[in-house]
């Protein structure tokens, strides 16, 4: 597979009367752009707003951040089976993204009926919420939806999800004819035998258990979100999206991130040279039963050794009990003879617990990207002077019915820096 | 006081150093198993809660992770 991503640089968005990419500009012409999604009679109401780094801004009942991507020659699309795309499969061919700008899809509508499938996460453009997460550095774009209650909740998912992914193909192609200035190649060519074969294995909750549904919204698969036997991808489906879709809690995984993935793009940089990466596995978590997290675990670390791998490097984008098959994905690798490291959040001291939910001895290299604030004390988060996409949010993360205004100082902030885009140093830990 | 855990994901309180883990069923049903139907749910429960009771009156000098179909109660 061989996979070409031109890269557009977007340093500023503005409105004008023609939507295009020009020498780093983005501009947008709003009034097409909104009708076309307006066109769908399932939106009610729908605003764009662009939201500048820096600015004392918080858009609230957050979804997915999407990076602009979309294929321009070959087979597939970008961010494929979700909503509906296209199935086929992606990794090859040319894609083109505007970088430096993400589609911020802020919408009425929870992810299921249940545990976690509330609307809890808001994103601050100054303070040290900017600071914690990326999407504080990049030019956002508020995709504000009122979709309709009169349909169902899954299909209410599907038109507000369908929506930010249409936007971000229109902006993305406008570049279609263009050169980008500048472009990587990304392909797997073979390399010295005798340089170690390593595997990526990405651990994603399925929002199964919590739904009770095989179709719930959530970050997918090929749009899969259904607990299902681990996947084969290489490393180029990632690239293009093949992970992706909303989730909920203020530290999910967005669509951005699994695209712009930090373990991915270090992987590719060090294949040819210090090792050979082999591939990537994605294991769905959350299963409910203790033999079915250790049969994913098995089988994960089964298809490494089928692999060949030597070394594997593991993340997880939730925690509770997802981190089980996580740790014995550990353990089985690791009883395999395949040097695992595992990249994980830790549990914050006054949770009093271990740092680990469960500490296995066979998890010997762990590296921490902390408790997701600078220091032991609390991240204040001061209020905004301006608010998008709701006028209240949840107080805390596990009480939704406890509400408060949007733009209320937070007394606490915690993002969980799954996969080491975070900028807290060592030393600040 | 010693103390039985039953729990569906019983790899959890055994990697802590709980002594006493009795395997449950499923996270949605830990006590009991519905697709047996009713009657035979109802001696599965039962199993599950006389295999914790009962293993509060061993003494043990290991932890012990006991699966209530395997034992006799």
């Amino acid at each position: 597979m061989r996979l070409e991503v031109g890269t557009f640089p977007v340093r500023d968005v503005v409105f004008g009367s023609r939507t295009r990419w020009d020498d780093g500009i983005l501009t947008i012409d709003r009034g097409p752009v909104l009708d076309r999604i307006r066109r769908d009679n399932r939106i009610l109401d729908v605003d764009l707003v662009l939201a500048r780094p820096g600015e004392s801004l918080r858009i609230v009942n957050v979804r997915d951040v999407i990076e602009p991507r979309v294929k321009v020659r070959g087979p597939g699309v970008t961010y494929p089976g979700i909503c509906g795309r296209s199935i086929e499969t992606a990794g090859s061919g040319v894609t083109h993204r505007l970088s430096g700008v993400a589609i911020v899809e802020s919408a009425n509508v929870v992810f299921y009926d249940g545990n976690d499938g509330w609307l809890d996460r808001f994103i601050d453009l100054a303070g040290p919420g900017a600071e914690a997460a990326p999407c504080g550095s990049l030019l956002n774009l508020c995709l504000v939806l009122k979709v309709t209650d009169e349909i169902s909740l899954e299909e209410r998912n599907h038109a507000a999800h369908g929506a930010a992914l249409d936007l971000s193909d229109t902006l993305a192609r406008v570049t279609t004819d263009l050169t980008p200035p500048s472009k990587e190649v990304f392909e797997l060519a073979p390399c010295d035998s005798s340089l170690p074969k390593v595997v990526y294995i990405t651990c994603l909750r399925s929002p199964q258990h919590y739904s009770g549904s095989l179709t719930a919204s959530w970050m997918s698969v090929y749009g899969l979100t259904r607990l299902t036997p681990p996947w084969h991808l290489h490393p180029n489906e990632l690239l293009d999206g093949a992970i992706s879709g909303p989730a909920s809690s203020h530290s999910a995984t967005t669509s951005w991130t699994m695209v712009n993935n930090p373990i991915v793009l270090d992987l590719y940089g060090d294949h040819g040279r210090q090792i050979n990466f082999a591939g990537c596995i994605a294991i769905r978590t959350r299963w409910s039963e203790q033999s079915e997290k250790e049969l994913t675990a098995l089988q994960a670390a089964k298809l490494a050794q089928l692999l060949g791998a030597s070394g594997a490097v593991i993340t997880y984008d939730a925690g509770g009990n997802d981190f089980i098959e996580v740790i014995h994905t550990v353990r089985a690798c690791e009883r395999l003879g395949i040097k695992t490291v595992l990249l994980t959040t830790e549990t914050p001291p006054e949770a009093e617990g271990p740092p680990l939910l469960e500490p296995l001895a066979e998890a010997v290299a762990i590296v921490s990207t902390g408790i997701g604030r600078p220091s032991l004390e609390r991240l204040a988060l001061p209020s905004p002077a301006r608010v998008l996409g709701g006028s209240e949010l949840m107080a805390t993360a596990s009480k939704p019915w406890e509400r408060i205004p949007s733009n209320a100082p937070m007394d606490f902030h915690r993002w969980s820096d799954h996969y080491g885009l975070g900028c807290e140093s060592a030393f600040e830990y | 006081m010693p103390i039985a855990m039953i729990s569906a994901l019983y790899s959890v309180p055994v990697s802590l150093g709980v002594n006493r883990v009795i395997k449950g069923a499923r996270i949605e049903h830990v006590c009991g198993n519905p697709a047996l139907g009713s009657e035979r749910d109802r001696a599965y429960r039962l199993q599950v809660v006389r295999t914790a009771l009962q293993s509060l009156t061993r003494a043990i000098s290991t932890p012990l992770l006991l699966d209530p179909t395997q034992e006799a109660t």
